[in-house]
């Protein structure tokens, strides 16, 4: 108190010598400078100048000159400007101290948003009316999970993007099944999103550019999903400069690299990314968790050629790898094992060429492949298995970009994809007493023609009309069960069995997806969109747990399985104000599918030849409303956004009276939330700090509630007789991160900086699922809660460049 | 678990990796729905003592005992030759049972009929009885469970694995029970003060509760019985004609070093039974973890309203052939070091009569229920 005294006493008197004159002559030091605009260099008159927190009522003149007198000492100098960003700065002062300031205007700030409307700039700009583009730049200032910068976790503060909970695999984005969704990095499929069965997302944050989310206006080159497009592209890495980043954590280790090769036309990525918690289980876990293992990887390399400035080469590869082992979490039914281990992951491989034609024509072949493989074993008993399943995607595509006039985009061509499913394969080769078991193969084709054009009628009014025609065939080697007519398939009702050579078309299927975007702008600075698409899907996931297993089973569409179509409308509302510093929107959308799956109540899936006696085909509907409010620049940015969204499914089957669910009613999906508030704020008063904070708030999600119980066997049992009933608690949480870059404030190569993070800060159990167990006491309801803690995590990066 | 700076670190750094997961019990559950349903658990065994029928309306409540017995029901099975056996209601209310020395015979077909008061008719599918192979061995291995402290008795103890040949064809369901007799001294337990009535065969609060505890010795033999909590199936589809070694059937406790009477029971299923008892687990047994299927009951499984064939009818009609085998568990070997059972100990006194005291009781009867016998269980050699 003694020590403040004088500085308390010294601050009066200042407001006091302020308050009389400016041009006074007094015996203290004074600051004096000029305040101006960074960008045109004009003076800016009334800009406010504080010291030490506190207004000192000194503003500019007209010229931006202004003039304060402090006593000796160190003093915090504040300078503000209405729509520019503020000046802070600290200053010893022993004499008349010279300090001249240029301020930002906010309007005219780099957009460092994490979430914008419009599609990225390319050369030509492929029609994307319907984008939404999330920086990669703005995703790392989000709060995290442990310390990982985490895509698809980050999606979810968005409106309309959920899933079922914490820690489930995969997303559903306006009411979708988790496989209705697209996923592609640099032009590759992604089949599961996570690690950890559903921890983390897979994707190597450093190696992405941005992600391009289409979750209404989908355009004509995206098909066979009936819902969104999540559309991920790794960074072309740079042909000047070598670059360098990557960092430490608390679940893994990231390393990313931009190396030139030859200057200006051939470079090369690497980013890895490692988990290192494995050995950490052999040191600190308690005995009963000594034997888990939990280990990821992921490695995505880019290389990038440009011979000449016509023409661009690239290759891109992405790896991504985990194992685990688990004491009798999981196993196989019916198979006796103590330890299970699983081991999963994607290599994904794509090439493109992009051929400059003309400023007006330019053209891009690519070739993917997408190998995704999951296996299941328990080596060390008489009861060996070894359960393996894969997919195998090829893709050749080749596409056009060709904008013949100013106001005319166009984009057409032409893709196939041939898939080759090896859906179970128990035991081949192996010695054991557990079976073999081997499901036939599945081969498919799947092509498709495409043609969009983005054409701008006048200033106001922009239509995007696409068509996509997609022909599927189920190819043989293959046999086809046929069933008695008019009884429920089992395997008692085989009547006989047909089967095909190879390359015999067993099955066929086909459509045109029309597809129409619309922007209208009602004012300067309010647009209005509209969108309607139509999907089809012949590639589907069969699982009918809670969120899907990574060993989960996929398969392409037969004889019994239709594929899916889905229609979509969407409508929506944009408005800027402020010179784009805010934009508010409201969208509102009804999606209609049909040939969903659901399943007979103890569906066997896994190693089921016959899987058709285990379907139930039906319908889904979602509707909703998304609302938001984004303040896109300054100091304090951010947004907050409401979602009013329902997700129904109706499974009636072809036999109602054995089949439906829930009565053949319309019932409530493991996703419908209807009310979702999101909040993101970024608080960044310098450039070396800066806090965030989330909050997320969603209605429970819907569970089965019993309606009674009943005995069996002098046990008792609850009684089901509804399909999601009921809803467990509530959940919100809020998240905190503070960021410091380059701690050291020198300009120097090496960069580093620290993130420090608290996930679900006030610790809120919130409820996962809603269970019962039997206990001497009879039935009791539990609920199951996922990070039901308060998370602290601390995360070293670099950069060198 | 106690909180070592090892373990902190653990939970600092770690948890997170398996889920910072946690489940808690639901205190105040309301349910959304309450509905009764017909219930009808039938079962037809080569075990005279098995076979019997119940039939009950089911309770609509989760925690509420009260399942009313559905009486005056006509209730018979027919063979695929036709013959018709009759069962009469006996006690427990609602509890049909076939005449005295009736078996079902490994080979042979079923089909239950009932007919209630209302005039609601049900009938069953055909369900044919399978062979049950003979239970060969069993391993006890003394095991703990580190997540458990010291002093839960969960920790340590017994798992007994199972060990027997799957028949030749394929299509084999089991279903294995235990029953575990424990020879007891005590028969009744009078707390706050209580005294046992014995017209009443109850204990009777006083007026202004104590802290006495008042044990009464048993008035001869008497057994406790305890039964397996979980269900526990199994299909050949993937082992068919193998071995099946180590299927784990059963957990006995560390808490004492006194021999362990145990009785297998292996049964042969069918696959409709297979299914109804697969859903139970997936609905009671596999549920709370991330990864659930749908909870749903499956109604009508194998027993249909014939007269409202849209009604749905809980339970099963379970036709199985039964294997039993005794097993003596010695609790003192393989024990390592340092493990010693956890002995629950009787809190309070024994109850006796007043040396001379006329006309005074001072010991228990045994009460017959499903947890309680006099009847000396067969192969008891202690």
């Amino acid at each position: 108190m003694i020590k403040l005294l004088p500085r308390v006493l010294c601050l009066g008197l200042l407001f006091v010598l302020s308050h009389q004159s400016i041009a006074q002559t007094t015996s203290l030091p004074a600051i004096f400078g000029k305040v101006i605009d960074a960008s045109t260099g004009e003076p800016l008159k009334g800009a406010d100048i504080s010291v030490d927190f506190k207004k000192s009522g000194v503003t500019t003149d007209t010229s931006g000159n202004f003039k304060v007198h402090v006593p000796y000492g160190e003093w915090v100098i504040k300078v503000s400007y209405v729509g520019y960003n503020p000046y802070r700065t600290k200053i010893y002062i022993k004499a008349n101290t010279e300090l001249n300031v240029e301020l930002n205007n906010v309007t005219k700030q780099l957009e460092e948003v994490i979430v914008s409307s419009a599609a990225t700039k390319r050369d030509i700009q492929t029609p994307s009316l319907g984008v939404t583009v999330l920086s990669l730049k703005g995703i790392k200032k989000l709060p995290t999970m442990m310390g990982e910068v985490d895509v698809i976790r980050s999606l979810q503060s968005l409106p309309g993007v959920s899933s079922v909970g914490e820690g489930a695999n995969g997303l559903n984005i306006r009411g979708s099944n988790v496989d209705q969704n697209l996923i592609f990095i640099d032009d590759t499929p992604i089949f599961n999103p996570t690690h950890m069965f559903g921890l983390f997302s897979v994707f190597a944050s450093d190696a992405i550019r941005d992600l391009e989310l289409y979750k209404g206006g989908v355009p004509s080159r995206f098909g066979g999903r009936t819902a969104s497009v999540l559309d991920i592209k790794m960074i072309e890495p740079n042909t000047d400069k070598f670059k360098m980043q990557g960092g430490i954590g608390l679940v893994s280790n990231r390393v990313m690299a931009e190396i030139p090769i030859i200057k200006e036309k051939l470079s090369v990525l690497v980013a890895g990314r490692l988990s290192v918690n494995d050995f950490m289980f052999k040191w600190f876990a308690p005995d009963y968790l000594k034997n888990l293992r939990a280990n990821f990887s992921d490695v995505a390399t880019k290389v990038f050629y440009r011979p000449n400035t016509k023409n661009t080469i690239s290759l891109s590869t992405y790896l991504s790898h985990d194992y685990y082992r688990v004491d009798s979490l999981f196993s196989i039914e019916n198979v006796v094992a103590k330890q299970t281990s699983f081991n999963y992951g994607h290599s994904n491989v794509a090439v493109h060429w992009n051929h400059y034609f003309s400023p007006k024509l330019n053209m891009m072949v690519s070739g993917s492949l997408t190998d995704y493989s999951t296996k299941t074993f328990a080596p060390d008993t008489v009861n060996t298995i070894d359960l393996k399943s894969s997919i195998l995607y090829r893709n050749l595509t080749a596409s056009f970009d060709y904008q013949p006039r100013e106001n005319h985009k166009m984009n057409f061509g032409i893709t196939g994809t041939r898939y080759d499913i090896d859906p179970g394969n128990l035991n081949e080769g192996v010695v054991s007493r557990v079976a073999t078991v081997k499901l036939p193969l599945e081969q498919s084709y799947e092509l498709g023609l495409f043609a969009d054009d983005e054409w701008t009628i006048s200033p106001k009014f922009t239509v995007q009309a696409g068509l996509r025609y997609s022909q599927y065939y189920r190819m043989g080697a293959g046999t086809i069960n046929e069933y008695v007519p008019g009884q429920v398939p089992s395997l008692n009702s085989i009547v006989k069995k047909t089967t095909y050579g190879d390359g015999e078309v067993m099955a066929s299927y086909g459509g045109f997806e029309p597809r129409l975007t619309m922007k209208y702008s009602l004012a300067e600075n309010t647009t209005m969109k509209f969108g309607y698409n139509r999907q089809q899907q012949f590639f589907q996931l069969l699982s009918n747990n809670t969120t899907p297993l990574p060993t989960s089973r996929w398969k392409t569409a037969d004889t019994f399985i239709k594929p899916q179509q889905s229609d979509f409308l969407s409508l929506g509302l944009f408005k800027t104000y402020n010179e784009n510093v805010y934009e508010a929107s409201i969208e509102t959308y009804y999606r209609d599918v049909r040939n969903t799956l659901d399943f007979v109540s103890g569906a066997n899936l896994q190693l089921n030849p016959n899987i058709e006696t285990q379907l139930i085909s039906g319908k889904s509907k979602a509707y909703g409303m998304e609302l938001m409010v984004q303040k896109k620049k300054g100091e304090v940015s951010g947004w907050v956004s409401y979602t009013y969204a329902r997700a129904f499914n109706q499974m009636i089957g072809d036999y109602p009276e054995v089949q439906a669910i829930n009565g053949g009613d319309w019932f409530a999906t493991n996703y419908d939330k209807p009310h979702t508030f999101n909040m993101m704020l970024n608080i960044q008063p310098t450039t070396h700090h800066s806090f965030s904070f989330t909050f997320a708030y969603n209605t429970g999600r819907p569970f089965s509630s019993p309606s009674g119980s009943y005995e069996i066997g002098g046990k008792k049992f609850p009684v089901f007789a509804e399909r999601n009933n009921d809803r467990v608690r509530d959940y919100h949480r809020l998240d905190f991160s503070w960021t410091i870059n380059n701690p050291s404030m020198k300009k120097q190569r090496w960069e580093g900086s620290w993130v420090f993070t608290i996930y679900n800060l006030y610790g809120r159990q919130n409820p996962y699922s809603v269970f019962f167990k039997s206990t001497k006491n009879g039935l009791r309801a539990y609920e199951l809660s996922v990070f039901a803690s308060p998370f602290i995590s601390l995360t070293y990066n670099f950069k060198f460049l | 678990m106690s909180l070592s700076p090892k373990n902190i670190l653990f939970y600092l750094f770690l948890l997170g990796v398996v889920a910072w997961a946690c489940v808690n019990p639901i205190k105040d559950f309301v349910q959304i729905d309450a509905t009764s349903f017909t219930t009808i658990e039938a079962d037809i065994s080569d075990d005279p003592e098995l076979s019997k029928v119940r039939l009950t309306s089911s309770s609509n409540r989760l925690q509420s005992q009260l399942a009313l017995p559905i009486s005056k029901a006509v209730v018979f099975v027919i063979d695929q030759n036709g013959n018709k056996t009759p069962f009469t209601e006996g006690i427990p209310l609602g509890t049909y049972y076939p005449p005295t020395g009736f078996k079902g015979a490994v080979g042979s077909t079923y089909k239950l009929n009932v007919k209630m008061l209302t005039g609601q008719t049900y009938e069953s599918t055909a369900e044919t009885m399978k062979a049950v192979p003979e239970i060969e061995n069993s391993i006890t291995r003394f095991e703990t469970f580190d997540q458990y402290s010291k002093v839960d008795v969960r920790r340590a103890g017994f798992t007994v694995y199972l060990d027997f040949k799957d028949l030749p064809n394929e299509g084999d369901f089991y279903l294995w029970n235990w029953k575990h007799f424990e020879k007891i001294g005590f028969c009744a337990t009078c707390t706050d003060g209580g005294k046992y009535d014995f017209k009443k065969l109850d204990c009777v609060q006083p007026k202004f509760p104590t802290d006495a505890i008042l044990n009464y010795m048993c008035d001869g033999n008497c057994w406790d019985i305890s039964t397996n909590n979980d269900l526990n199936v199994f299909s050949d589809v993937l082992t068919n004609g193998q071995r099946v070694v180590g299927r784990q059937v059963a957990r006995i406790p560390f808490d004492n070093w006194t021999p362990y009477y145990f009785r297998l029971e292996q049964r042969s299923i069918t696959k409709n039974a297979f299914a109804f008892y697969q859903s139970l687990i997936s609905q009671v047994q596999s549920s709370g973890s991330l990864f659930d299927v749908p909870a749903e009951t499956r109604f009508s499984l194998n027993i249909k309203s014939l007269t409202t064939p849209s009604e749905r009818v809980l339970g099963i009609f379970n036709v199985f052939s039964v294997r039993k085998k005794i097993f003596i568990i010695d609790r003192r070997k393989d024990i390592p070091v340092g493990e010693l059972p956890i002995v629950s100990v009787i809190p309070g006194d024994t109850y006796a009569c007043p040396p001379g005291s006329v006309g005074c009781q001072d010991k228990a009867p045994c009460i017959e229920s499903t947890t309680r016998t006099k009847i000396t269980p067969e192969g008891w050699v202690f």
